[in-house]
């Protein structure tokens, strides 16, 4: 359950997190989170997309098709200055609530 | 950036599993736009394939594979509910090129729709496009509205093809007057005309009694009494005038509607009831509608009878005739019958009637002369080059704006969108803006046309002819709105079109521009080609209208002070009596303190006459040929004339104290006639016999001296001959009273006047009219110039301006282009000067081509309008010269904007942001 409400929670902050350093593509996004979390976290088609496509209608994150010689295009998503802006908030919200609820159920380091 | 090349990503091979088939029905629901359902089935099947292809590397099989991921699509329908907030979703139909076919309304109802929606998203785009539509299609309506009351509307009459007018035709004249007995014989003999009649084209004025004793001048036109019936002109109120009318010899009129609703209150008691006019009892017959004033504005019409007239009236030529042709009869049988009724006539009067045959002409074309139809073509020649250029304009706008979506217009060529469905889009939204382009310009043609009757000059327009806003002009407007629309439309959707979606999308909706560009520059070429063709032709006109005031006119015009006096005929029936009442009038004006001339004429210069021409001859001369009798300018003066408006005597004497009714009779000639018929000789003591009339009989009188010079016309080409006569010895009822003052306004003097005239008999101030300054008469005469010259001087220069909008967006928009090339330039090294170079110098091809095409067709247009010209020769060095100096000065103006704008080119801000 925790891992249901978390990800809905910060399903956005994990998504902007992944693609700061570099612009990825969709299942190399989903294959990291799967990945970092150590395979807790996962995104599947059905939820990934919709929210990519969300973020990037809010101006969060800019889609873009890329060509490379020799393979299909795919679609790279990057993080705007928006975005950048947002997911640095977001941290801080994050990291206060998260501080929070450690004082509050004892519960360390979630 | 993630190399995806790492990875082992399936070759270039199409995935073997088709995931869109799984993905498309999730999204149906949606009703996405087709691009961006495209786009998203295109991802997730990726996504499908890579999640595919790890599992098989984990070691599950195909089909368990498959299965996985397509799991992994979850529930039917959860990725429709997950994507159902974005905004994408539910998007209205959107118009998809190469979708099943709909209706063609359905179709049109969108393409407005979306055509619309374009519109409101580009305020600025649309409003500069309906503006320069509306300015075109504006001026348009004002000249369509001159055009069809010129030369398309027929006379407001019944059957108007059927109306000719006649008149007699001799070998010198083609048409001359008609004698009251020959008009009354056509009537009688022909067999191709239901009714002929008859009208005196000069409107003179009666003097009308009042009620309270009081008196007013009326305008009146005398008619036959078959007049009305001629025009097809049915009464208001009592009835016209009847045959037997003219048999009974009665003193009837038939009032104007106008008259009669002012002065009568439009009361119908008044038909029966005897009105006075020039002391005599005439009885109102009838009302008639203003119709009746195609032949000349009147306040009524009064009989002459023609029936009785006495046998010597048969050389007595003065009536204008009319006729209306039996149905089906054509004009050269009518024209060939009433020939035939001339030839009889002229073997039973051989005297009077030998020679004179008829002349027919239609009588709209009888109308409206050759010079207002010019003029009207004219005008609609150049309104249409104004709308051709806000054409170009416009389209130039949307090829500029075609060229930014060429993108959009690519993804959905890809998607499968036929040419033609792309291009009506496009066509729509032109037509769009030519519709509300129309409705604006109709407004502001209606503007114009409200306003015109008070800019046109005087005369210019017959009383036939009436300037109107009607469905007519309605429907011109539309028909031009969409015509334009269609044509401003075609190009940009043609070059639109036909870019490959692939090269369109590769280079990302920033340079593929070459043929449009191509385009754009031959609308501006074109532009500038039309403009230097108007300037040129307003250049002419300018020049003719110059030529036209500066002209010499022969007399000082300045500061005299004219009017018309009509002594009543009842009571001055004689000269001598005329005579002692204008020589009262003179001392009387004279005795006013101020007054530094006083003098009578029967013309003024360049203004109208009261006496027209004479025929004469030399006695002692061999007689002139039959056929082209001389004639010449038949003048009575005063002998203070000459002084009061400075008209040097040149040879000989002026007039003076001897030139008295019973004396010799004597004459002056101006300095045309002795250059034209005396060959030389000394003309003080030759004899001339001049008569009104071929026919008439002639007086004989000795010339004792020269005029100069006095124009009659202002573009008279050809030196108006001239005679003068003596004021004592040829007393005429209408005259004009001239007096300059020695100080001040002509103007001011005016009051003084009438009461000194009032002094002398207070019955004849209301004979007075027409006061006016011979400054204003020669305005009025050059009215016409001005009005062409001005007006074409307008739409030149609307046409310039338009074109320098043209020069300079274009050019804007190429140095906006071509950033980049201008960021490289200046960072190799290129100066300031080397920049503005590039772009005048990518301006100058165009420019000059537009000029050079425009000056061809100028040496055209210079001949087409030579007979509109005075002073000016058609193919005028100078006002080429005038003509691209005004070109240069406004293209550098049109220049100067881009071109400081690509020096100002940052390389390294313009390099970076690229």
């Amino acid at each position: 359950m925790l891992d249901r409400e978390l990800k809905k929670g910060s399903a956005e902050l994990i998504i902007l997190s992944i693609v700061e350093p570099q612009p990825r593509h969709g299942y190399e996004i989903s294959k990291l989170i799967e990945t970092r979390s150590a395979g807790t976290l996962k995104f599947h088609v059905a939820s990934l997309y919709p929210l990519l496509y969300r973020l990037e209608e809010r101006g969060w994150l800019q889609g873009r098709w890329v060509e490379r010689p020799g393979e299909r295009r795919r679609r790279f998503y990057s993080l705007t200055t928006e975005g950048g802006r947002v997911l640095a908030r977001q941290r801080e919200t994050w990291k206060t609530f998260v501080h929070a609820m450690g004082l509050v159920t004892g519960v360390d380091h979630v | 950036m993630s190399d995806p090349a790492s990875r082992n990503g399936p070759p270039m091979a199409a995935p073997a599993n088709d995931w869109a088939s799984y993905v498309r029905p999730r999204l149906s629901s949606l009703r996405l736009s087709p691009t961006r359902e495209s786009e998203i089935i295109e991802e997730l099947s990726q996504h499908l394939e890579e999640r595919y292809e790890e599992l098989r590397r984990d070691g599950s099989g195909a089909d368990e594979a498959r299965r996985l991921a397509i799991e992994e699509l979850l529930e039917p329908e959860a990725l429709a509910l997950f994507m159902r907030s974005l905004r994408q979703a539910n998007a209205p139909r959107p118009i998809t090129p190469g979708a099943p076919r709909r209706r063609l309304l359905a179709d049109l109802a969108l393409d407005l729709r979306y055509a619309i929606r374009m519109l409101r998203k580009q305020p600025g785009f649309a409003a500069a496009a309906v503006i320069t539509l509306a300015l075109g299609i504006g001026a348009n309506s004002a000249i369509f509205a001159l055009v069809d009351a010129t030369l398309l509307r027929p006379l407001p009459l019944p059957a108007p093809d059927r109306l000719v007018m006649l008149a007699e035709r001799t070998d010198a004249v083609r048409t001359s007057p008609i004698s009251p007995l020959n008009l009354r014989d056509w009537q009688e003999r022909n067999r191709s005309f239901e009714v002929v009649a008859g009208f005196t084209p000069n409107v003179g004025s009666m003097v009308m009694a009042g009620a309270d004793a009081g008196a007013e001048t009326v305008a009146r036109q005398w008619v036959t009494a078959g007049f009305f019936d001629a025009l097809g002109v049915r009464p208001i109120v009592g009835r016209t005038f009847l045959a037997s009318d003219d048999i009974q010899d009665s003193n009837v009129v038939v009032l104007s509607e106008g008259f009669w609703r002012s002065r009568f209150g439009a009361d119908p008691g008044i038909v029966a009831t005897d009105i006075r006019l020039d002391g005599t009892l005439y009885t109102v017959v009838g009302v008639a509608p203003d119709e009746a004033h195609l032949l000349g504005r009147t306040a009524l019409w009064a009989m002459t009878p023609i029936h009785g007239a006495p046998p010597g009236a048969r050389r007595a030529y003065f009536f204008q005739g009319i006729g209306r042709l039996q149905p089906g009869v054509t004009l050269e049988a009518a024209d060939a019958d009433l020939s035939a009724v001339a030839a009889t006539l002229a073997r039973e009067f051989p005297q009077t009637n030998e020679g004179r045959g008829v002349t027919l002409e239609p009588m709209d074309e009888a109308l409206i002369g050759g010079e207002l139809r010019q003029t009207a073509m004219l005008f609609l020649g150049v309104v249409a080059f104004v709308l051709l250029i806000c054409c170009a304009n416009v389209a130039n706008l949307l090829l500029a704006r075609a060229t930014g979506r060429t993108r959009e217009l690519a993804v959905r060529t890809a998607l499968g969108a036929d040419r033609a469905r792309v291009a009506r889009q496009l066509v729509t939204e032109s037509v769009v803006l030519a519709f509300l382009g129309g409705v604006l310009g109709l407004g502001l043609g209606a503007a114009i046309l409200d306003a015109a009757p008070a800019l046109l000059p005087e005369g210019l327009l017959p009383p036939a002819v009436s300037l109107q806003f009607d469905r007519r002009l309605v429907a011109f407007c539309a028909g031009a709105a969409l015509l334009v629309g269609l044509l401003f439309g075609l190009a940009p959707a043609w070059q639109a079109t036909r870019i490959a979606p692939a090269q369109a999308l590769a280079a990302n909706g920033r340079t593929t521009t070459g043929s449009g560009t191509r385009l754009r520059s031959a609308l501006v070429g074109g532009q500038i080609a039309t403009a230097v063709l108007l300037l040129f032709g307003a250049g002419l006109l300018l020049r003719t209208l110059l030529a036209v005031e500066g002209a010499d006119p022969g007399y000082r015009a300045e500061r005299v002070l004219t009017m018309v006096v009509d002594p009543h005929s009842s009571r001055y029936r004689t000269d001598a009596a005329r005579l002692q009442f204008y020589e009262a009038v003179t001392d009387e004006v004279l005795a006013i303190p101020g007054v530094r001339g006083v003098a009578w004429a029967t013309t003024l210069p360049l203004g109208p006459s009261f006496e027209g021409t004479s025929f004469f001859d030399i006695v002692g001369d061999p007689p002139p040929a039959e056929s082209q009798p001389p004639s010449a300018d038949y003048q009575i003066v005063s002998t203070t004339y000459f002084d009061t408006l400075e008209v040097p005597i040149v040879a000989g004497r002026g007039f003076d104290g001897r030139d008295i009714a019973d004396g010799l009779p004597v004459c002056l000639v101006n300095e045309a006639f002795v250059r034209r018929y005396l060959q030389g000789r000394s003309p003080v003591g030759l004899q001339v016999a001049l008569r009104p009339t071929p026919d008439a009989p002639a007086v004989v009188r000795e010339i004792v001296g020269v005029a100069r010079q006095v124009k009659g016309q202002p573009n008279e080409t050809e030196d108006l001959v001239q005679v003068y006569v003596p004021l004592a010895q040829d007393t005429p009822g209408d005259i004009f009273l001239m007096m300059r003052p020695a100080a001040g306004r002509a103007e001011a003097l005016a009051p003084s006047v009438r009461s000194a005239i009032g002094r002398i008999d207070k019955d004849q101030i209301v004979g007075v009219r027409n006061v006016q300054t011979l400054e204003d008469v020669a305005w009025a005469a050059t009215g016409r110039h001005r009005f062409r010259a001005v007006l074409v001087m307008a739409f030149a220069g609307l046409a310039l301006v338009l074109a320098m909008v043209g020069v300079f967006g274009v050019l804007a928009y190429s140095v906006q282009q071509r950033t980049r090339d201008f960021a490289v330039r200046r960072a190799l090294g290129a100066t300031t000067a080397d920049v503005c170079r590039t772009v005048i110098g990518s301006a100058l091809p165009v420019i000059a081509a537009g000029a050079a095409v425009g000056l061809g067709l100028s040496a055209i247009l210079g001949r087409l309008l030579a007979t509109l010209l005075f002073g000016v020769e058609p193919l005028d060095g100078l006002t080429f010269a005038l003509v691209l100096a005004v070109l240069a000065l406004t293209t550098a103006a049109a220049i100067a904007g881009p071109a400081r704008k690509a020096t100002r080119i940052d390389p390294a801000v313009a390099l970076r942001a690229d």
